[in-house]
């Protein structure tokens, strides 16, 4: 895996410009990624209504991975039901522990993540988004599950 | 700007001083590596490898325990290591040296056992804005436990600590001072002598984090007037796992014991129990031999070197490596105090340390990225991260070269 299949084009433009990236003020769902150790620190807001994000963006700093991750995941979210995302979430992190695996169809443009998993340092950095994710819908998956 | 450091000391062997350090011909990534992470740890020369393989092949066995040859030949070379400590830092006598896991350790153990006994609530201990994780939690955790106050001393925006409000800081309630005498994450080496004077004219004992110091200054434990010293073995090309508390000997004659089983008792019945002396008093159960064996090869290894020419040669690349990241567009170093360690933290405009890292790592270039373990310090910048590349005594010109190329990479790549 090289570094330029890392940085490829499509994650240094939502790098350079993330889709979805700033305040959600009407919010209904708000969580925290933060890895301190990395520097990333961001939070993710979602407005739900019934079981369905309608709306979704991101906010903070964070490396480029993270940022793209944070932006690709947004886009994606918009239209989802909440209790897919879950094993969506799954399917993310098998796809980027094995480089052989093909893409799933699921997960849509998250697949031009997989390289990310050929670096094991930058793994939890793709993950953020979704953990960040995650712990906003807490509390609304905790009641539908 | 790094101070140039005006030394007279012969120039080191560059060739000879590699040729010491066996990861040194490896590759990363396909390129042959280049290690500027040497604040995080350093390499091991042959000599500590060596030292530890030896003992375990033909000294191995428990120290002042046995009658047999091998426990006397383990106990001989374990206290022939504390007294080439002692006499590394000038120590005045070699039982005011205890053996640690680390500067972490050693730092825990003065909080436990000197200022936990003493402190009551409202009394406040001073640090600094730019110490290390160890140097901090340690104090919170104490203050947490018995309504101490913990006080925080300023700098300013160059990372050099402002000794006049460190001074008004201190007051009759102060149990104690721990400062970094030179921090990780900015490389501001701080006065310390003139500090432990302040503090000592107001009755305030001092504990300094050596940590990042031992590998880079010459360190006189009773020429810098502190009360307590302390040092990790990784950091000056010994083993992990291995570190010392250098204490004065009426402090650790005072100090009740941190941790309790044996090496560290005289006499046990289920009624009593009478200590050892020091400073086995303070090294319960068995220790890190090997590793205290071979940091007694790291430091022959820094006196052989001779810590002067190892400064100049560090200060002279951290010049060089300083002049060169000043070409950057939108690069800005974080500490720039006039004395500083080998230590050269960065920002880049639209390139995050973590995406730099793995570039430059890409190229062979290992650097640390992140908090450094040193949040507050971060937060005092607002950054919530730093690149940094910090130096040894064997790192090249060459290699500042080629880190600096692999910098461009990242910047070209990450450019908005
Ligand atoms: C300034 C400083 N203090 C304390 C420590 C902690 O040392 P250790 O992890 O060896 O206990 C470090 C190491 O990262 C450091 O750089």
């Amino acid at each position: 895996m090289t570094l330029d299949q890392l940085y490829q084009q499509r994650i240094l433009e939502h790098n350079k410009d993330p889709q979805h990236f700033g305040p959600l003020p009407e919010a209904t769902h708000r969580g925290r990624g933060l890895d301190a150790l990395c520097g990333d620190d961001i939070e993710v807001a979602l407005i739900v209504q019934g079981e369905r994000v309608v709306d979704a963006q991101f906010s903070g700093e964070a490396c480029a991975v993270t940022k793209a991750s944070a932006s690709m995941l947004m886009s994606w979210l918009i239209g989802r039901s909440i209790t897919d995302i879950p094993e969506a979430y799954e399917a993310f992190r098998a796809l980027l522990a094995n480089p052989e695996a093909r893409a799933n169809e699921l997960l849509g443009e998250l697949n031009d993540l997989q390289p990310v998993g050929a670096f094991p340092a930058r793994r939890g950095n793709a993950c953020l988004p979704w953990q960040a994710t995650l712990e906003a819908l807490a509390p609304a998956l905790g009641k539908s599950v | 700007m790094a101070s140039r450091a005006a030394t007279t000391a012969a120039p080191i062997d560059l060739g000879a001083i590699r040729a010491q350090f066996p990861i040194l011909t490896r590759e990363v990534h396909g390129q042959p590596l280049i290690y500027l992470d040497n604040a995080a740890t350093t390499q091991r020369p042959i000599r500590v490898i060596e030292a530890i393989d030896d003992f375990y092949r033909h000294t191995n066995a428990n120290v002042h325990r046995g009658v047999h040859q091998l426990s006397v030949e383990a106990s001989e070379q374990f206290e022939a290591a504390r007294e080439a400590l002692a006499r590394f830092i000038h120590a005045r006598q070699q039982r005011e040296i205890v053996f640690t896991r680390g500067t972490t350790e050693a730092i825990n153990l003065v909080a436990n056992s000197f200022v936990r006994p003493k402190v009551k609530p409202g009394d406040e201990i001073l640090i600094t804005h730019m110490e290390h994780h160890a140097n901090i939690v340690p104090w919170q955790m104490l203050a947490k436990a018995t309504g101490a106050v913990l006080k925080v001393a300023p700098m300013d925006s160059k990372g050099v600590l402002d000794i006049d409000a460190l001074v008004e800081l201190m007051n009759e309630r102060t149990q104690l001072l721990g400062v970094v005498h030179v921090s990780n994450a900015l490389g501001t080496i701080n006065p310390v002598t003139e500090i432990c004077e302040l503090s000592q004219q107001r009755g305030i004992p001092v504990l300094v984090d050596g940590s990042q110091a031992t590998p880079h200054l010459n360190v006189d434990v009773q020429a810098l007037g502190c009360d307590f010293y302390c040092l990790s073995g990784h950091k000056m090309y010994g083993p992990t796992g291995i570190g010392a508390l250098w204490a004065k000997a009426e402090h650790l004659e005072a100090m009740p014991p941190w941790q309790g089983g044996g090496e560290m008792i005289r006499y046990v019945s289920f009624e009593e129990t009478t200590y050892n002396d020091i400073p086995h008093k303070f090294e319960a159960g068995t220790p890190n031999i090997a590793g205290v064996i071979g940091l007694a090869a790291a430091i022959e290894f820094l006196e052989d070197t001779g810590i002067e020419a190892i400064a100049a040669h560090e200060m002279a690349l951290l010049d060089y490596a300083t002049d060169a990241l000043s070409q950057f567009e939108g690069l800005r170093i974080i500490g720039q105090a006039a004395q500083k360690g080998p230590v050269l933290s960065f920002v880049l405009d639209g390139a995050h340390a973590n995406d730099i890292g793995t570039i430059v790592d890409h190229f062979g270039v290992a650097i640390r990225t992140g908090h450094h373990c040193a949040m507050p310090a971060m937060q005092f910048f607002g950054v919530a991260a730093t690149a940094r590349a910090s130096f040894a005594v064997y790192n090249e010109r060459h290699e500042v070269d080629a880190f600096v190329d692999a910098l461009g990479r990242a910047q070209d790549m990450l450019k908005p």
